[in-house]
């Protein structure tokens, strides 16, 4: 009976979440970027080591403020919390919060090296990948 | 959707599949990484929580931890302990359905089981 739902084109329903994919050379380090849009939050998977790695959660502060763009707060959920994981966090994925209209973006972070042409290439895969 | 036909080792594959159980349509969404499973379950397109399994030497129940989300709900940690032991993989769940009865989780882990069998090469 439970074999029923397998080849049942009834049971083909649309994905609910859409995700889009990449794999680039960054740095001369092969990379994955993955984005997956959830109507809470998106998710982000930036990778060498083909692996989760850290997981980073940015939260946009819920305060109303027409002015200037929310604080975002980094949370390191998982992983090493070194000080350098929240700089990179903030610079890879902010703008994908704030696009998706302060969404709050989930970062799952797995680099072989980190500076600052990196994470100009970095971001540049995941607008790519936009799903918000 | 799916990222090339012929992944090499180590590319990240994306899978959607879908359910009706208890007059509900479940859908999930699976990623594959190197030894590790990223699996969101709902009816609705929210990540709501997040828990993560490994398997250790020192206990053959697999460790697991929430990450996201309200601690107290439990069954995203039940859920991730189970697969992380049936693959041996870290994993990661999120299990985003109002209903919790452990009769509807089982039949929702059958599922996926089913879903393992027919496409080994998306877990």
């Amino acid at each position: 009976m439970e074999s029923c739902h397998l080849n049942n084109p009834a049971m083909e329903a649309r994905p609910i979440v859409t995700s889009k994919q990449k794999v680039e050379v960054v740095c001369g380090v092969p990379t994955q970027v993955v984005c997956t849009a959830f109507s809470s939050h998106i998710l982000v998977v930036v990778t060498q080591y083909g692996k989760m790695g850290t997981l980073v959660s940015l939260e946009p502060s819920t305060v109303a403020n027409d002015i200037c763009k929310p604080a975002i707060t980094t949370r390191v959920l998982l992983g090493q919390d070194e000080p350098l994981i929240h700089v990179f966090a903030k610079n890879l994925v902010m703008f994908v919060s704030q696009e998706a209209g302060n969404k709050p973006v989930l970062l799952a972070l797995a680099l072989k090296e980190k500076s600052v042409e990196g994470v100009r290439a970095l971001k540049e895969v995941i607008r790519s990948c936009q799903v918000w | 959707m799916e990222g090339p036909p012929a992944p090499g080792n180590g590319d990240i594959s994306l899978h959607n599949f879908s359910a009706r159980l208890w007059e509900q349509l479940i859908h999930f969404h699976v990623m594959r990484l190197t030894d590790s499973l990223f699996l969101w379950v709902g009816a609705t397109p929210n990540l709501r929580n997040l828990a993560v399994a490994m398997c250790n030497r020192y206990d053959s129940i697999p460790v697991s931890t929430s990450l996201l989300g309200d601690t107290s709900d439990t069954t995203s940690n039940c859920l991730a302990q189970r697969l992380a032991r049936k693959t041996k993989k870290q994993v990661f769940v999120s299990y985003n359905l109002q209903n919790t009865d452990s009769n509807f989780t089982l039949l929702i882990e059958n599922r996926i089981k089913e879903e393992m069998e027919a496409f080994p090469e998306k877990f």
